[in-house]
């Protein structure tokens, strides 16, 4: 029986998954009501369902070509909060993918989309 | 590598609840119902040693599955984030919490190892150990899903904590109960101790379900407000197989009370020696699963924080709508155009070729299952007395397990479509040099396997143990890593759409699993009904492979 429990671990081992479980997901975000103009640097605030630790998240900004720019991120005022500044664009598609450890350990993966138009 | 420590810290998860189970439910399984203290006579040191043992073991291997839990969070983080996590992981709940817990549980394993062992009739060092457990479930508080939470986070914390108690009250006594059957099955305790003592596990654990539901319902309704909630998202999916998987249990606990209240009236003890000990077999392939189940759903978000990303009922009902199955496949150089664009953050171009692709492979392994269950289940009818005349026409139908080996050729040629034989990759280079596909390449040599044993497990008469036991175990195991895994993507409710189904084949994989178990070890008419349920199973998976559709995502 033993050999059996030990193909079955062998088995589970096998299998991949290419993306992170999910904990802390976004519940709002100012990208919703206000996208960024040309040119101009912007403040977008992300507000996570859980505690976030800054520390051990990071956030990128994805343009065409989806080349990543790290970007600098910072405390909100409220729980949850998470200010990303995000460099003066040019007109375009861009996206938000952000990597966030939450406080009950979880780390989550996931992308805003958001455009700069002329 | 970022996804297989991702899925290493999945199964942690379920790993740790066992050993947990193991730990708690076993003090309070010695505290509560052998209370050695009151029995000296009844109980020989044999016995008790063996029982803990089992506690210390499972305290042992929680510890390391507590480090390796660490292990694992800073192995992902490094891989995620491209630099190595400390010292800002160092000041972090999880990081503090898991090492104060670790302290905690070791210094209950040692009070046990090395007191308890020796003072096994000693009501004192019993309860001495049940005191230890508390600055050790305490510590849990701040490890579990609460913990992150704005709202409500002492009162979710404690009914969590409080609600895995109860779940190692019941889930750490049938543990012990299958090792009283196996020390019973070998002549080392007396024969009265079984009846006995499931009779006393009874009321007891009657209790611990009543607690699991006090304590599980207030927290469900706390992360999911709406009946979309519920059928709609990953949390609430994976709750309802919670209640599927418990109500299986409880179908096998109440099996096993009705064989005992029939011993206390007749005093045949037949049911009692010849199926119980299997029905709590099953139950317990259940409730391992209910465990990685529950620690699959700490890694969802919880349905009233994703009201936007929720999906209707009528669209999750959609998923299983019968329909034609998709026979003709996209050709591979549609599927390559627009792999580019489908994998693509900005300017992604959902890929009409790789769902129809998908759907392709899944219908058709669909219709191999199918077949093969019609097959299976034939291989049990003809048996019937009303079908002797062609008992010998049909006697082709036990062959069905080749359906295996065929369905392992198929997936060969369709699960890697940029590989050898379709695509442009040589064999030896895509193999060796992609993980994925060299687990492509290893499950698929599995299935062919499986197919094989079976096979022979079936037409053999004197197949090995091994051989006979590998096809339900490792059903068992596939139903679990159906179930377990679930993660939410950059598209949370087209994820959540695919994983539906597969949460269902889950639950049927494990039907099947428990089915085929108790086949070849009940009598009749139970092994019959057994083997039928097992092949049904079979043909509810092939249903729901044959009518998938991805979402184009």
């Amino acid at each position: 029986m033993k050999k059996i429990v030990l193909i079955g671990f062998a088995f589970i081992l096998l299998i991949d998954s290419n993306l992170v479980s999910a904990h802390a997901v976004v519940t709002d975000h100012t990208l919703a009501f206000e996208q960024p103009k040309v040119n101009e640097p912007k403040k977008i605030e992300l507000t996570f369902n859980s505690k976030v630790e800054l520390g051990l998240s990071r956030v990128f900004l994805v343009s065409k070509g989806d080349k990543h720019t790290l970007l600098k991120i910072s405390k909100g005022e409220k729980q949850g909060n998470v200010v990303v500044s995000i460099p003066p664009l040019s007109a375009g598609d861009y996206a938000l993918l952000y990597k966030i450890f939450a406080a009950d350990g979880h780390l989550t993966e996931d992308v805003i989309y958001f455009a700069v138009k002329p | 590598m970022a996804g297989i420590a991702d899925f290493l810290d999945s199964l942690i998860g379920g790993f740790d609840l066992i050993c947990f189970c193991l730990m708690i439910g076993g003090l309070f399984w010695g505290a509560c119902i052998l209370r050695p203290w009151r029995r000296q006579m009844d109980y020989s040191q044999e016995f008790l040693q063996k029982t803990v043992t089992l506690i210390t073991q499972g305290g042992l291997y929680l510890v390391g599955a507590q480090i390796f839990k660490i292990i694992l969070k800073v192995w992902l983080m490094t891989a995620l984030l491209n630099q190595w996590p400390f010292p800002e992981f160092a000041e972090t709940t999880q990081f503090i919490g898991g090492l104060v817990r670790t302290f905690f549980i070791l210094a209950l394993t040692i009070y046990c190892h090395s007191k308890l062992r020796h003072h096994l009739h000693s009501k004192a060092h019993w309860l001495a150990a049940l005191a230890l457990t508390a600055p050790m479930l305490i510590s849990g508080a701040w490890l579990v899903h609460a913990a992150g939470r704005f709202e409500d986070q002492l009162y979710l914390m404690s009914l969590t904590v409080l609600h895995q108690i109860a779940a190692a009250i019941w889930i750490g006594s049938v543990f012990q109960l299958v090792m009283l059957w196996i020390l019973r099955h070998q002549g080392k305790i007396p024969a009265v101790l079984w009846p006995q003592l499931l009779k006393e596990f009874s009321p007891y654990g009657i209790g611990a379900v009543v607690a699991i539901l006090a304590t599980g319902l207030p927290i469900a309704f706390k992360y999911i407000n709406t009946w979309n909630g519920l059928f709609g998202t990953g949390y609430g999916n994976l709750l309802t197989v919670k209640f599927i998987l418990l109500s299986m249990a409880l179908g096998y606990a109440w099996l096993n009370r009705s064989a005992v209240t029939a011993y206390s009236f007749h005093g045949n003890d037949f049911e009692l020696i010849k199926r119980v000990p299997y029905y709590i077999e099953a139950e317990t392939f259940v409730l391992i699963t209910l465990l990685f189940t529950a620690a699959s759903l700490a890694s969802q978000p919880p349905a009233i924080d994703i009201p936007n990303l929720t999906a209707t009922w009528q669209e999750v009902l959609g998923t299983f709508k019968p329909q034609i199955p998709q026979t003709q496949s996209p050709t591979h150089s549609a599927l390559i155009a627009g792999e580019a664009g489908r994998v693509a953050i900005v300017g992604k171009v959902p890929s009409i070729a790789a769902t129809e692709w998908s759907n392709y492979n899944h219908n058709i392994s669909g219709i191999f299952l199918t077949t093969m269950s019609l097959f299976a289940m034939l291989s049990y009818l003809r048996q019937l007395t009303v079908l002797t005349p062609v008992n010998k026409i049909l006697k082709f139908t036990q062959y069905w397990p080749i359906g295996f080996v065929l369905l392992g050729i198929f997936l060969f040629f369709r699960s890697d479509a940029e590989t050898w034989p379709l695509g442009p990759i040589g064999f030896w280079d895509s193999t060796f040099n992609n993980g994925e596909v060299l687990q492509h390449r290893i499950a698929t040599l599995l299935v062919f396997t499986l197919g094989i044993m079976e096979l022979r497990a079936r037409l053999s008469k004197n197949a090995s143990a091994t051989l006979i036991y590998s096809f339900p175990v490792l059903c068992a195991f596939g139903g679990l890593i159906l179930l377990t895994h679930s993660h939410v993507g950059f598209q949370p409710k087209s994820a959540f759409l695919i994983q539906v189904g597969h949460t269902a084949m889950g639950v049927f994989s494990l039907l099947l699993a428990c089915g085929r178990w108790l086949e070849l070890k009940l009598d009749n008419p139970g092994k019959q009904i057994a083997g039928f349920v097992s092949v049904a199973s079979l043909f509810a998976i092939g249903l729901i492979l044959m009518f998938y559709r991805e979402p184009l995502y």
